[in-house]
């Protein structure tokens, strides 16, 4: 592994993130598509399937995904749109991952005690 | 300073000999005021002739050793074993075909950088003397004057890792070191090699390329630069 520093983890965190958003919106499209299929139709089963706790830890980590990618965009832009946004990269990468932190921390206060206690 | 014992492992490549590539392990002394290149010579002079390895200068101005040592781009004739410890891993610059050992095959790298144009354009009949230019217009460009086409950069990008024919982040330095040169008037041509769909939108700014300058030229923030003067100049 090449070690780069702060700049390289951020687009690999951001590369990372967007391919698992895109994987996961196309599986979310197909299921929810299944509700055309009527009330008899299989999207009540797989919405149950998708109630397991695994999927539910990995909708968290969507969501962190979500997050991240977002955060980092605005980054992006501002390296891309302002005169003195490449020369504070480094910070600006800091606080994407400070707030995507504090934005998961509410998150996991809520949702992780519903799946240890399985609602 | 005393030396000390220090251990080089250097990935060793013939390809008219070998399958694949492999390490060799030297165990030597040095002095931690050594750079790595003197280390170099002593494995080759005095240990192991077989070693290949490019260098002309040895003081961080010819561009000929860089190479990955310790996991980053770096000229040999720069970096000390007192900054690395008495572990040394040295690999041949990724992205480009291995010729022999750290010998890498630099024609694409250059063919990148003659497709910019790196020259002055300018069909204007020229003045009786120069063609004067202030000190705050010759500043505009300074940074990227320092370019000394090692490939450090270049061979350090994620994107050219993936997709060799990127025209790289070395190419771009030097079209910048031209886009603002008041004195050219190659914006246009330089633009459409650089719009093309190897051009600089391939960046991700993972700013390898930034760190691993030896002549620290603030590389992700020239190629930022000429991306901003190519949207905003309607080119
Ligand atoms: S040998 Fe010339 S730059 Fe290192």
């Amino acid at each position: 592994m090449y070690r780069g520093r702060e700049g390289q983890w951020a687009f690999l965190l951001h590369r990372i993130s967007g391919v698992a958003i895109a994987l996961y919106l196309l599986l979310h499209v197909l299921d929810i598509s299944l509700v055309m299929l009527g009330p008899d139709g299989p999207f009540d089963a797989f919405l149950a399937f998708y109630h397991n706790w695994p999927f539910r830890i990995g909708l968290l980590m969507v969501i962190a995904a979500v997050v991240y990618h977002a955060l980092n965009g605005l980054r992006i832009i501002l390296m891309d749109f302002t005169t003195w946004g490449v020369k504070i990269q480094r910070q600006l990468w800091y606080g994407v991952l400070v707030l995507t932190t504090l934005i998961g921390i509410p998150v996991l206060w809520v949702v992780v005690p519903q799946i240890l206690a399985g609602v | 300073m005393e030396p000390i014992e220090i251990n080089v492992k250097i990935k060793r490549f013939n390809p008219e000999a070998d399958s694949r590539p492999y390490w060799s392990d030297y165990t030597l002394q040095a002095r931690p005021s050594d750079r790595v290149l003197d280390v170099m010579h002593h494995i080759k002079w005095e240990v192991d002739g077989s070693l290949a390895f490019r260098r002309s200068c040895a003081h961080g101005i010819c561009g000929s050793d860089a190479m990955l040592i310790n996991g980053v781009n770096r000229l040999a004739c720069k970096v000390l074993v007192k900054d690395l410890g008495n572990r040394i891993v040295i690999e041949p610059l990724r992205g480009l075909e291995v010729k022999k050992d750290l010998i890498v095959d630099m024609d694409s790298f250059f063919d990148s950088f003659k497709a910019v144009l790196p020259f002055l354009i300018n069909d204007d009949a020229p003045p009786p003397a120069e063609r004067l230019q202030s000190p705050e217009e010759r500043a505009r460009f300074d940074e990227t004057t320092k370019c000394i086409l090692c490939a450090a950069c270049t061979t350090s990008c994620p994107v050219f890792w993936t997709n060799g024919s990127y025209i790289g982040p070395a190419a771009i330095v030097n079209a910048h070191r031209f886009i603002f040169d008041s004195r050219d008037k190659g914006t246009a041509q330089r633009i459409d090699v650089l719009n093309a769909g190897n051009g600089l939108w391939r960046c991700r700014t993972a700013y390898n390329c930034t760190e691993a300058c030896p002549r620290d030229i603030p590389v992700t923030q020239a190629i930022e630069e000429v991306r901003r003067a190519m949207l905003f100049r309607g080119a």
